[in-house]
């Protein structure tokens, strides 16, 4: 019985309406985000000490975290970037869930440049958590929800052998995502990075 | 895999083939063991992570670790005696002043201004060890603010999370006092001088919790109710202190004498 269940839940999770599913909400989650942020910012342009919503206490600041050089380090607002970025996922998303297959070159590319964005959205986490000292919920809302777009895209470009990997690798990568290695290795990332989260601020927060 | 099905395959390529599927089923047999070790340890590192989350913010809820929190939300600091005071300095250290105090009592700040010097002293090299009641009285005298409360609340909040800066705010308290009848420190003077003394910002933070107003109430009445009659109140060894308790000598003096007897 507790066996049915299981297989039934990991064969759900290896299929594409769950995964596009996930990247799907992962991504509108995202872009809301950025959405918000986008708009913070062009409000502290006008008024660097503007009260915003999020401004809860000295560590729970948007107003912190937006104000640092960290959050526009392209000269720019980041979560312009969000902007651009997440509705190409969410197109690919909703496509895919429609039934359309993109080529490998395509989703290769996406892999990459969602790559880029995970790694930029994990430098900006580690920022305001050693060096601004803030916590931005809006932020940390990115860095979740980019970690579950990027969890998805690489789980279906590992199973479609999206990726150019050599035959070894590319066996290596679906075994592991056959036993669904990928998705207890995020949950133990993320786990990791909320237990960061509250023992450092757990005072503030609780 | 029955032997009926194998017994036309001549002998040495049957053996061969028995080979071949045994090393094929020994290779699955480690993938799977490998892949079962994974989710063990991946399991085991989970529910780890899960605890110290889980135990951090049970410690955060209360403002510690071992904080009482009482069915009706009473928060008890962890480092408060019985008698509602928190102590600072070394548990077994030989003499013990006991002060009553409200952070708004204009003699309370003389008498710290006096011997302020002298008893972080006492503390520091281990002699003596500082039993504060922060009592909140004169809330009616900050023109609403609440200040007796909202600085002891700050006093407490440090001294139960960061004990090695509670003296040191304290006496910036003290040094800071606002006069009776004016509005007292603002909440985010209250952060400054707490950072000042050292307080980390997770600790300071927490100050708008006002996790302590109610225990402070608490203290405050138990202080009356056990004879407290003002501020400051000063005690040694638990006997009252009778000299003078506003010019710099006596309370060193009484001290030293407790040390020695």
């Amino acid at each position: 019985m507790a066996d049915g269940v299981l297989s039934r839940l990991r064969g759900l999770r290896q299929s594409d309406r769950w995964i596009y599913t996930t990247m799907l909400v992962s991504a509108l989650l995202s872009l809301t985000a950025s959405f918000v942020l986008s708009v913070d910012a062009i409000i502290l342009a006008a008024d660097p000490r503007a009260a915003l919503a999020c401004n809860i206490n000295a560590v729970i600041s948007c107003g912190t975290v937006g104000a640092s050089w960290q959050a526009s380090l392209f000269g720019f607002p980041n979560a312009f970037l969000g902007l651009i970025a997440e509705p190409v996922v969410i197109t690919i998303a909703v496509a895919s869930l429609g039934g359309v297959r993109f080529p490998r070159w395509f989703m290769l590319s996406a892999q990459v440049v969602y790559t880029l964005g995970l790694v930029f959205a994990y430098w900006l986490f580690f920022q305001a958590y050693f060096v601004i000292g803030a916590l931005c919920p809006w932020c940390l809302l990115i860095t979740l929800s980019t970690t579950l777009v990027f969890t998805s895209l690489t789980h279906v470009n590992i199973r479609d052998g999206n990726l150019y990997l050599p035959d070894v690798a590319s066996r290596l990568a679906r075994g592991f995502v056959r036993a669904d290695l990928d998705a207890l290795f995020v949950a133990l990332w993320l786990l990791g990075v909320a237990a960061m989260v509250v023992t450092k601020y757990a005072t503030v927060l609780f | 895999m029955s032997k009926d099905n194998s017994r036309n395959i001549p002998s040495t390529g049957r053996e061969a083939l028995r080979q071949r599927q045994q090393a094929a089923a020994t290779a699955d047999r480690r993938v799977s063991i490998a892949i079962r070790s994974a989710w063990i340890a991946g399991l085991a590192v989970a529910a780890l992570l899960i605890g110290v989350t889980t135990w951090s913010i049970v410690g955060a809820r209360s403002g510690n670790t071992a904080n009482v929190v009482a069915a009706d939300g009473l928060v008890t600091p962890a480092s408060a005696s019985d008698s509602g005071a928190i102590v600072i300095g070394k548990p077994e250290a030989k003499v013990t002043v006991t002060v009553f105090l409200d952070f708004m009592c204009p003699y309370c700040g003389q008498f710290e201004r006096a011997n302020g010097g002298a008893l972080a002293a006492a503390i520091n090299d281990g002699t003596a060890k500082l039993e504060v009641h922060p009592m909140a009285f004169l809330d009616d005298a900050s023109s609403g603010s609440k200040y007796s409360t909202r600085a002891a609340n700050a006093f407490v909040t440090v001294a139960n999370n960061n004990p090695d800066t509670a003296l040191a705010f304290s006496q910036l308290l003290f040094a800071q006092q606002p006069a009776e009848n004016t509005a007292g420190l603002t909440d985010a003077t209250l952060a400054d001088l707490a950072a000042q003394a050292g307080a980390p910002t997770d600790v300071v933070a927490a100050f708008s919790k006002q996790a302590y107003q109610p225990w402070i109430a608490k203290i405050t009445k138990q202080a009356f109710d056990s004879g407290i009659t003002g501020t400051p109140t000063v005690r040694i060894n638990g006997q009252a202190f009778t000299g003078d308790l506003y010019t710099t000598g006596p309370l060193a003096e009484a001290i030293k004498a407790a040390a020695n007897g």
